[in-house]
């Protein structure tokens, strides 16, 4: 379409989405430096003062000088941060004050080695994560970085120095930055400067450096650094094509998707697409794919991808895992659909055997994999011993007693041999020993099963081979048949114990998926949130053993919403733990980066529609962290307790429109019936005054008589009206003062059908009352008001004939008026008592003002009594409005 | 001949105070009080004009006019309360002649059904001059004049004018206004009125900041001024 052409020229959205995400936040500039002493402190501090002295406002949040005067001299004139001192197993450590940095909140701040560990009782472990709060608080950052010390480069810089980087920094970070200055002085320049002292290092690693600051390792990271700066740049600048629609000379990026497994090569698989990813300036996916029906039960191997799945997030992949009967082929197709460019993986380590035949996973994807690329990561072999790797060994207490199980079984075996020999003839034994190895690999696995056969195959030749009760063999078919005898026993036994061992594994699969299948069941029983965090908070505790709180947002502050044991008190460490893990929508607590010392674990409960709350839970076991099975339980509960918290809400939310909604109507109703109400006497009246006034002396005088009539009486029908309003916002706001004298409700009934005979002349009034009525509590005057409504409510609905009755009945004196009418339908009668409610008719018209009976059974109430309504009363006709008040006993005439 | 009128209205005393006033003005008078009766005595008593309260008790008052208008062309008044201006708009859409709103006064009242009466025996559209307060408008020649001086209207001003001119003493809706001057298509841009009406009070007003001739009708729509 023509009217598009511009369109092609647009800013890429997501490209202007990320610049504005960085508004409000804090920039970051890092000096990012070869190797320590190349002068990146110096940098930081010279340009801080330069900054200073055009006036902006920048502190110092910490430094380290060394000791070194050039440095301290650069700090003279600024502003330093004073440093948290803290006490750490006896030693005084000095830590930079986040918090004092976050209260001072200057535009800038130099906080120097971003890679450094802070002290325990910190709220991170990291430093990074501090920078990334102060950026979160919209202050700048300046910082410097040792190349050495970026994850994605841990294992290259490891290989090349030899040294074990201990202290790293996310890639993201270094990625996120605004600016990244390289500070780069030669090697030789550097050992120079070391070798003139003028590098300070510690006295304790100072050994360990000597082989560090090599000129060849110097080299290395040198190159290292510029590589990295250098594909900074181009990121850099193909941002900014992007931002400002400029036709670019980048072309559609490559797409990477990295397959990890359980094997301990997924790590590096990882890493190196990382810098693979990095360098190609391409977005990148790993990906774990399981063979449906041989899903992996290892807990280590499950814990393996798990770990390498959540690298690959920390160094910015996504992440995904696939199932499908054909791995290859689903890995294929999914590269197909997500239009991947190139395939990373590692070496699989299939049986030698496949391997040979070109079986294995890795030869089967090159195979296929026509039109993509594939990367294979060569990593060094395990350091696993063959024999580990195809028999898991069992927990040590289940290894010994599968051993003393299979000793057992052989001597067993040996008896039963031995009486077997007595009484018959067999011509070989080794049948027995065989039952016992496949019993021990039923009961114990492999492991018992192997050692049961080699026990079999001694005993069965001391025991039954001849010459017996030694362990030589005379007849060389003897040899034969026992050597058979051992790798029948060894592989019957091998393939029995595995065939055990797996259906363990099945089994306790299936014990989690019924024991989470229960809990969805208990959660989709509870439809209110109470009911919900107590199903999840009962379940977790049962399932984790520890403590459990859920904490959920209320007037704007987290509040403890369900807890089990249920009287916990957290501590102010766990709250703000519980805080973090809600505002940042991160882990937070035991374990983890942020306050890593409580005893709890923080989580968030994250929907789609963002985090709804936190749960809290104490681990089983303090010392050790959550194994990978009960990490997958605890997820999985987690994300269904989150779905159905979610779910409470809303369906919370929608009682409360829906009732909102109700409201509205009834409002809606309300008004205009009110209106009409008001409007109608306003109406004639002004109508016939004017008429009166304006064409008074055309008219006959009977007709000037009506009109004037007809105003009188439009006026008595507005007052009563008002007045009844009146009345009922009375009732309503509790200023009606009732009187609780002690009435007779005889006299008031009188004295209400009186009223009504002069009111309601067309009216007939029958009165049937008991003798002797006790008194009630009561105010004489409304009750008479409240009988002359029910009357009047009689006139307007009910054929022109009333009764009203009064009668003991039990303790209560029950006043009722029946009037002859049509009745009310039953699906009304709740209603009638509610204001403005009129027989049916919420235009009102002829019908009274809506509010007689809401009016009287106000009264009724005010006065301790209660009033309902029958219909039909008699002969399926009429209705019986029916008043009980508690009669007062009285003793000898008077109240007791 | 006196002019008959029918109202129709189920509240008691608005007939009673209605009768009389009519009667004394010297019109006959038809009740009724509900739509089925009003529609029969449309159909079979020839009323020269209806007064029709919208809230009946069997059927709505917008189906009385909508019916009604199937068979008939007499004038027809609405009697509405104001907050329900939906239903106003909409029977005056429906061909309702004009509106009163309750309460009113008996004055009012009647000069609106004199001023349905007479366009209705002038034959409606063929109303082609119009005279009041200075004001002199030929439809025909497409003369307007402002105290003998002529006034130059643009060609949709001066459609907008010969719209309340024709209909002039009654009201008109924005929305008949706006699809007859620019199209149905434009029916409910309101805002282009406005524009337009302001426009034209600032040629033909004595006072355009005070208008005395072209009066809003808050909600509804506009109505030329005109003398009795």
């Amino acid at each position: 379409m023509a009217t598009d052409v511009n369109d092609d020229r647009r800013p890429d959205p997501d490209a202007l989405l990320a610049l504005t995400a960085k508004e409000g936040h804090g920039k970051l500039k890092v000096f990012l430096g070869a190797a320590p002493g190349v002068g990146k402190t110096f940098a930081m501090l010279q340009g801080a003062r330069r900054l200073k002295a055009e006036g902006v406002d920048v502190v110092i949040g910490l430094v380290e000088t060394h000791g070194r005067a050039e440095t301290a001299a650069l700090l003279a004139g600024l502003d330093v941060l004073a440093r948290r001192t803290t006490a750490y197993r006896d030693r005084q450590i000095d830590e930079f004050d986040l918090d004092a940095a976050l209260k001072r909140k200057p535009k800038l701040i130099v906080v120097d080695e971003l890679a450094h560990t802070n002290a325990p009782d910190s709220r991170h472990p990291k430093r990074w994560q501090d920078v990334a709060e102060l950026l979160d608080a919209g202050i700048d950052v300046w910082t410097a970085l040792n190349i050495q010390h970026l994850e994605s480069l841990a294992d290259v810089v490891s290989r090349v120095t030899g040294v074990q980087v201990r202290e790293t920094v996310p890639d993201m970070v270094l990625q996120t930055a605004e600016d990244v200055v390289l500070v780069d002085i030669t090697p030789d320049e550097l050992i120079e400067r070391l070798n003139e002292g003028k590098v300070y290092l510690p006295q304790t690693a100072r050994r360990a450096t000597q082989n560090f600051f090599t000129r060849g390792n110097l080299t290395a990271l040198r190159e290292l650094a510029l590589r990295r700066t250098a594909d900074r740049v181009d990121d850099q600048m193909v941002d900014y094509l992007r931002q400002n629609a400029i036709e670019g000379p980048w072309e559609t990026s490559d797409y990477l998707l990295v397959c990890v497994g359980g094997d301990d090569q997924a790590e590096v698989v990882v890493r190196t697409a990382g810098r693979l990813a990095t360098r190609l300036n391409a977005s990148w996916i790993t990906v774990h794919v399981e063979r449906s029906g041989h899903e992996e039960t290892n807990p280590a191997k499950l814990k393996r991808v798990d770990d390498a799945l959540r690298l690959a997030d920390r160094l910015g992949s996504q992440i995904q895992r696939l199932a499908g009967l054909d791995p290859v082929a689903e890995v294929l197709r999914y590269a197909r659909r997500e239009n991947v460019t190139q395939i990373v993986m590692g070496r699989s380590r299939a049986h030698p055997l496949w391997r040979l035949m070109g079986a294995g996973f890795t030869d089967r994807l090159v195979r296929r994999a026509s039109d993509v690329a594939v990367h294979v990561v060569n990593s060094p072999d395990p350091q696993t011993p063959f024999v580990r790797r195809i028999l898991p060994m069992p927990a040590p207490r289940r290894l010994g007693q599968g051993l003393i199980a299979a000793a057992v079984a052989v001597a067993a075996a040996v008896g039963v041999g031995e009486i077997l020999r007595q009484l018959l003839v067999l011509p070989n034994l080794s049948m027995v020993f065989l039952l016992a190895v496949l019993a021990c690999a039923a009961t114990y696995g492999p492991v018992s099963a192997i050692a049961a056969s080699l026990l079999s195959f001694v005993a069965f030749n001391f025991f039954f081979i001849p010459p017996l009760y030694t362990l030589t063999v005379a007849e060389p078919q003897e040899l034969l048949s026992l050597t058979v005898f051992l790798i029948v026993a060894v592989l019957t036994g091998s393939l029995a114990g595995r065939a055990h061992d797996r259906a363990q594994a099945v089994r306790q699969r299936a014990l989690d998926t019924q024991s989470l299948y229960e809990f969805s069941r208990k959660l989709a029983g509870a439809a209110k949130l109470d009911e919900v965090l107590w199903a999840a908070a009962t379940h977790l505790q049962k399932t984790q053993g520890g403590p459990i709180v859920f904490l959920m947002p209320e007037e704007g502050e987290l509040q403890v919403k369900t807890a089990w044991p249920p009287d916990q008190d957290l501590s102010a460490g766990e709250v703000s733990a519980a805080n973090w893990a809600f505002s940042k929508h991160e882990i937070a607590g035991w374990r983890t980066n942020t306050l890593p010392n409580l005893k709890k674990q923080f989580r968030p409960l994250r929907t789609p529609r963002g985090t709804v709350g936190v749960v809290g839970f104490a681990p089983k076991d303090a010392e050790e962290p959550i194994s990978p099975e009960d990490e997958r339980a605890l997820t999985a509960i987690l994300e269904q307790t989150a779905i159905a918290i979610d779910r409470a809400i809303l369906v919370g939310e929608a009682v409360r429109a829906a009732a909102l909604e109700d409201n509205e109507k009834l409002r809606t109703i309300l008004l205009s019936s009110l209106s009409h109400d008001l409007r109608t006497p306003l109406s004639s009246i002004t109508g016939a005054v004017t008429s009166l006034r304006q064409l008074g002396d055309k008219m006959p005088a009977s007709d000037r008589q009506d009109l004037l009539a007809s105003i009188e009486e439009e006026a008595a029908r507005l007052s009563g009206f008002i007045a009844n309003l009146l009345d009922m916002s009375r009732i309503e706001s509790g200023a009606l003062k009732v009187k609780q004298d002690y009435i007779d409700p005889t006299d008031s009934i009188r004295a209400a059908v009186e009223r009504g005979r002069r009111a309601l002349p067309a009216q007939k009034i029958e009165t049937s009352i008991a003798r002797d009525l006790p008194f009630v509590r009561g105010d004489a005057q409304l009750l008479e008001q409240v009988l002359f409504n029910l009357l009047d409510n009689a006139h307007k609905h009910g054929g022109g004939s009333a009764i009203v009755h009064a009668r003991m009945e039990g303790t209560n004196v029950v006043i009722s008026v029946t009037d002859e009418g049509p009745g009310i339908k039953p699906t009304d009668l709740p209603r009638i008592f509610e204001k403005f409610y009129r027989g049916g008719r919420t235009d009102g018209r002829k019908a009274g003002t809506g509010l007689g009976l809401s009016i009287s059974k106000g009264l009724v109430e005010a006065m301790g009594g209660t009033i309902e309504a029958q219909s039909p009363a008699i002969r399926r006709r009429g209705t019986r409005i029916l008043m009980r008040f508690p009669a007062v006993r009285m003793r000898e005439g008077h109240p007791a | 001949m006196t002019a008959r009128v029918l109202v129709v209205d189920d509240e008691a005393p608005i007939q009673r105070f209605l009768r009389p006033a009519l009667v004394a003005s010297g019109y006959d008078v038809l009740q009724a009080e509900t739509g089925r009766q009003a529609l029969h005595l449309i159909a079979t008593a020839a009323p020269d004009i209806v007064v029709l309260d919208l809230g009946l008790p069997d059927m709505d008052g917008k189906q009385v006019l909508a019916e009604a208008r199937r068979f008939s062309q007499v004038p027809i008044i609405i009697l509405s309360a104001r907050d329900r201006e939906v239903e106003k708009i909409a029977a005056l859409d429906l061909g309702a002649d004009d509106y009163v709103e309750k309460p009113f006064g008996i004055g009012e009242f009647m000069a609106r059904l004199r001023t349905a009466l007479r366009h209705r025996a002038k034959g409606g559209e063929d109303i082609s001059r119009f005279e009041a307060d200075g004001l002199t408008v030929d439809l025909d020649r497409r003369l307007v004049s402002r105290d003998g001086k002529p006034v130059r209207l643009t060609p949709k001003e001066f459609e907008l004018l010969a719209i309340l001119v024709r209909h002039a003493g009654r009201v008109v809706t924005h929305r008949q206004i706006l699809s007859q001057v620019w199209g149905p298509a434009h029916a409910d841009d309101t805002q282009y009125l406005r524009v337009f009406v302001g426009q034209l009070r600032a040629k033909i007003e004595p006072a355009p900041e005070t208008p005395r001739l072209v009066l809003t009708e808050p909600g509804v729509g506009y109505r030329l001024w005109a003398e009795e």
